[in-house]
């Protein structure tokens, strides 16, 4: 009997922007995919590689990083900083044999619930396609 | 050993309608060192709250998880309650399990009880591995530093010491007065600039809480909010202050005339000289690139070539108090503050990139305010308005507006707000100075946001008569003793040509020059105009990123002076807010740092954005880094680019976050 | 070439510029060469320069970091040197640079030398030194290219074929840690490799621990590996350590523009950022 493929999503948020837009998703009642478990860093510049590839080893079928837009950052700078590690960090995983489709990097403000879910949901949807990685 | 107590919220039905309780606290008793699981129906309600205290106490717990709402509605409530239990407070973690949980998976109670499990079995991991945290508190040095002696520096300098607090105002310029000093009047009112500034400027110099340093700079700052440390450059005046009574008879007597600055070059000043009639200290500074003494010195000391320069001294000779100082030298002194307020405000722009425009070439092409001087009552024509070429009453006069404003291709688009303002009020005030005057204003838009605004602009068109025409002129040249201004009117669509006696040019703002440096020691943030940033443009809008440090005025963008006004008080309420506490407590979430460890390569010091890790040598030799606890704000960006994990961030450790995400597959 | 390096340090011993000359001698093989440290002005007879010093040299400058020091250094070792001067662990006035151009070395092992060139030099158009005291050679005036071909052709694979590519090669990692021994770019006190608490590398030699030694390895060495292949080198089991490490020398080249080891001063690129950085992510 096929089983559906449920996906594990671990997810960084920012706690100024990303974790209050997660926050905003829950009181504005919008629903989205359960496959996504959220792990609450001050930054996204506080998201250490090691974390990201640690998460993979465990077993992650995907990981999300969502931080303030850029020249929102709650310390000014920081998701800069995540942009550059995660511009070189995806494609290195990719080449690595992680399917780049499943690490993601996502800009979510506080006001932007909407988007959150939109986010966790299309991420589902896709590692849903993409079928259960082999570790 | 661990001791962790769970405590599942119901939240009504919040949460308790969508996850099965009874299964989560079955599931929560089997987490690795949970002693004890229990539900309440509102946790953050006062007998909630008391229960959780009853079972810290009654079953001797270390750790607490509540799994509840959010960490951002409610951490700071459980906080006091495992405070008041009699354990540290930061041995709290919050399960969310509302706002991620029940209220987002309420179309499946099965899924959202399995998450809700697991997002407490990754809390309890992580709680596992918090250790008890203290707050810091740090004194306050209770003195204010006003950087800049405009209207904004003034008024807040004012407010500041009106609440009983130490300020000191620090003004580059032989006075202060700043900007505001130089216009005639205010729009829309009319109010003589002068008569509404001057008092203040007095208030400020007589206050017994303000002290005044003028022609001073601000060279370097360190420390944090309550305590940062400034030196301050009081450059060399070669006037004794203290002996000087500002008689006025050196500056009347001197014999080297230059032009004078505040007057934009229309009239001339002394080399020992006041800036203004009215200045505030009404006491002269000696412009050594000027005085014939010094030019004297000078050849004396480089081998006396050339023609023998005048030993003058003439200052010396008349000053009945002998405070002619010429041994005075520029001078670093350091002080320290417990805030600073940045209010350096603006200059205008140099119009010498408009090549259209004659790039300054052309004698009776001002700036508007160059007018302003002109139309001035104490201004180097005593308020008569005359060409500089050949001293007649100018009759047609053509305003151009957006010199340096809205224009991207001069890397300038942004509206710099107060000239469509001060052209109206340029053009109705020539028209009551001469009746036969006639005033063409080009414009882009006329701009008339304010109290009283539109109704000013009206004004200029009805009682002054003046003809608006829409369009930047594209070009200004002399013809005979008439400038022609070519241009276009886009709403007649058509090209015109306006031969005028004058032409202004509504100059727009720029920051202060060296705005940039001063952000930069201040390690505040600039904008690419080198503006300063604030905080949050709507709702911090006289703070900055760095605590401590505020800005007001037109330092931060185009402000017209009630503005300024507002925000010169809004950054002193700060200030005194800041003042009326006696300590400030430091969050403890912050990076600290292994010295075993640290392998002194200093990333951390490049990439912290608050200048919060420093370093410092070992007895050996090494480098290693070191964290401040008052300036860290706990961003953690320095401990993700640490290759050998020497730096952690405290309540969000490298431990807590790995045994969190492990925890999802316990 | 052998002559000029040994009149070098002669007269730096001498002089006492320096108190020890780091160059290279002949193995006990009688073939390839190993690395030697000369103190007394009598031994530099000792030195020599040929195409079988494959070693880089400057890491040994760390544990010397405090003392007057002479190297003789390959254009990839000085590219070392400048990235430990970049990181503060060097102090540039105790060292003495012996710059060697150099054309490609070769592919040596214990007694045997390979007439191939290793993948490094394949690679390598960085001929002449970046940073020297002492040139030794002529210096090629050509500007370096960049050749990635190796990179490509795994790049083109499918995701399944990339996967078994590495799964087969990290698969025989024993995490011997020798091309963290070797590395000059590691020399931390205490690597995450073998921190207890927190555990990122677990103790056990499985597929999945492995997959985060080599991954997080390379990651800390992006924008700082400058391509001496000590690493691929010294591998027991042959990893293809140069195609890991190259796929990060790629991007970073890509992406910021930098280059490793080149430049003394230049601030590393997770250093710094720009707010108009164009990544092809998150603008």
């Amino acid at each position: 009997m096929a089983v559906s493929h449920e996906p594990r999503i671990v997810g960084f948020l920012c706690n100024w922007c990303s974790y209050a837009g997660a926050d905003l998703a829950g009181t504005s009642r919008i629903t989205y995919p359960a496959n996504i478990r959220i792990i609450r860093v001050p930054c996204s510049g506080r998201v250490d590689p090691l974390f990201v590839v640690k998460s993979f080893q465990l077993g992650a079928d995907g990981v999300l990083i969502a931080g303030c837009h850029p020249g929102d950052c709650h310390y000014t700078e920081g998701n800069y900083h995540t942009r550059r590690r995660f511009a070189l960090l995806r494609p290195f995983l990719d080449y690595l044999g992680i399917d780049q489709e499943r690490f993601r990097l996502e800009w979510v403000s506080a006001s932007e619930g909407k988007k959150f879910s939109e986010v966790v949901a299309d991420f589902t949807e896709t590692l849903k396609r993409i079928g259960p990685r082999e570790i | 050993m661990a001791r962790v107590g769970v405590f599942v919220c119901h939240c009504g039905t919040n949460i308790a309608g969508v996850v099965n309780i009874p299964e989560v606290l079955e599931a929560a008793e089997k987490m690795p060192m949970v002693v004890s699981a229990t539900d309440n129906k509102y946790s953050c309600s006062e007998p909630g709250q008391a229960s959780i205290r009853e079972a810290i106490i009654e079953n001797n717990l270390n750790r607490v998880i509540v799994a509840a709402c959010s960490p951002r509605m409610h951490e700071i409530t459980f906080r006091r309650a495992l405070a008041s239990a009699g354990l540290n407070p930061y041995l709290l973690e919050m399960a969310n399990i509302r706002e991620q949980c029940s209220w987002v998976h309420s179309d499946n109670k099965e899924i959202a009880t399995n998450k809700a499990i697991e997002i407490i079995k990754m809390a309890v991991a992580k709680v596992i591995r918090h250790e008890p945290l203290y707050p810091r508190q740090v004194g306050i040095t209770k003195r204010a530093l006003v950087i800049g002696g405009g209207i904004t520096g003034i008024q807040t300098a004012l407010d500041i010491a009106n609440a009983g607090y130490g300020v000191v105002l620090v003004e580059r310029e032989p006075s202060i007065g700043g900007r505001m000093a130089q216009l005639d009047k205010t729009f829309p009112t009319l109010d003589c600039s002068a008569c509404i500034l001057t008092p203040k400027m007095v208030d400020l110099s007589q206050h017994p809480k303000i002290k005044l340093m003028t022609y001073a700079e601000v060279k370097k700052v360190t420390g944090f909010i309550g305590n940062f440390e400034v030196e301050i450059l009081h450059k060399a005046k070669k006037v004794d202050h203290l002996k000087c009574i500002g008689c006025g008879i050196c500056w009347q007597k001197c014999p080297e005339k230059v032009p004078s600055e505040f007057d934009l070059g229309l009239g001339k000043r002394t080399a020992i000289y006041i800036p203004f009639a009215q200045a505030v200290p009404p006491k002269p500074v000696i412009d050594l690139s000027h005085c014939r003494y010094t030019k004297y010195l000078t050849w004396v000391a480089t081998g006396q070539e050339g023609k023998k320069p005048p030993e003058c001294r003439i200052c010396e000779k008349l000053c009945p108090t002998a405070a002619i100082a010429w041994d005075q030298e520029e001078q670093l002194f350091t002080e320290k503050f417990g805030t600073i307020v940045v209010a350096t405000g603006y200059q205008t722009y140099d119009y010498s990139h408009y090549k259209e425009y004659g790039s300054r070439d052309f004698a009776d092409v001002i700036t508007g305010l160059q007018l302003e001087r002109l139309m001035s009552a104490s201004g180097p024509t005593g308020g008569e308005v005359t060409r500089l070429s050949d001293g007649s009453h100018p009759k047609t006069v053509a305003f151009v507006c957006c010199v340096g404003s809205r224009d991207q291709q001069r890397g300038r688009p942004y509206c710099s707000k107060v000239c469509c303002m001060y052209t109206a009020k340029q053009a109705i005030m020539l028209k009551e100075h001469d009746p036969e005057v006639q005033c063409y204003i080009f414009y882009i838009d006329v701009r008339a946001g304010g109290k009283d605004f539109e109704e000013f602009y009206l004004r200029a068109i009805d009682e002054a008569g003046v003809i608006y025409i829409k369009g930047r002129p594209s070009k200004i040249y002399q013809d005979g003793k008439k400038l022609i201004v070519l241009g276009e009117d886009t709403l007649m669509g058509r090209p015109v040509e306006i031969p005028v006696d004058l032409v202004v040019l509504a100059t727009g703002m720029e920051p202060s020059a060296g705005a940039d440096e001063l952000a930069r020691n201040l390690n505040i943030s600039y904008d690419t105009y080198n503006f300063m940033v604030e905080a949050h443009p709507k709702l911090r809008p006289v703070e900055t990123h760095t605590d401590g440090i505020f800005v007001a005025g037109a330092c931060v963008g185009p402000r017209d002076i009630p503005e300024c006004v507002a925000q010169g008080s809004a950054a002193a309420a700060k200030v005194a807010a800041l003042f009326s506490q006696d300590t400030l407590t430091t969050e403890p979430l912050i990076a600290v740092v292994n010295q075993a460890r640290c392998i002194g390569c200093l990333l951390c010091v490049t990439i912290c954005p608050f200048k919060a890790v420093d370093y410092q040598t070992t007895q050996d030799g090494r480098l290693i880094a070191a964290t401040n606890e008052s300036l860290c704000k706990g961003c953690g960006l320095c401990i993700a680019a640490c290759r050998p994990k020497a730096i952690d961030l405290r309540g969000f450790t490298n431990q807590q976050i790995l045994d969190e995400v492990a925890g999802l597959w316990l | 070439m052998i002559e000029e390096i040994r009149n070098k340090a002669k007269e730096l011993l001498e002089t006492k510029t320096v108190d020890c000359v780091i160059g290279y001698e002949p193995a006990t093989d009688n073939l390839t060469s190993r690395p030697v440290f000369i103190y007394e002005p009598s031994q530099v007879n000792r030195l020599i320069f040929d195409e079988t010093c494959v070693h880089n040299l400057s890491k040994y400058l760390i544990n010397r970091r405090y003392k007057p020091t002479g190297i003789v250094a390959k254009p990839c070792d000085t590219r070392g040197i400048n990235l430990l001067l970049n990181e503060k662990q060097l102090r540039r006035e105790n060292l003495f640079i012996i710059g060697v151009v150099c054309s490609g070395i070769r592919k040596v092992r214990f007694n045997q030398i390979e007439n191939s060139m290793p993948t490094k030099c394949q690679y390598c158009s960085q001929h002449t030194p970046v940073i020297y005291d002492f040139l030794v050679g002529e210096p090629v005036t050509e500007a370096p290219t960049h050749n990635y071909s190796d990179i490509t052709e795994i790049e083109n694979m499918s995701p399944a074929q990339r996967k078994a590519f590495w799964s087969e090669h990290f698969d025989r990692c024993i995490r011997c840690y020798g091309c963290r021994q070797v590395c000059a770019g590691c020399y931390c006190y205490e690597c995450f490799g073998d921190e207890l608490d927190p555990l990122w590398v677990g103790i056990r030699i499985a597929p999945g621990e492995n997959w985060v030694w080599n991954t997080v390895r390379a990651f800390h060495l992006s924008a700082r590996c400058i391509a001496c292949g000590e690493c691929e080198h010294i591998c027991p089991v042959n990893i293809p350590l140069m195609l890991v490490n190259r796929k990060l020398e790629k991007d970073t080249l890509h992406l910021f523009d930098f280059e490793p080891g080149i430049d003394t001063e230049i601030v590393p690129p997770f250093a710094t950022y720009k707010k108009e950085d164009k990544l092809g992510t998150g603008e």
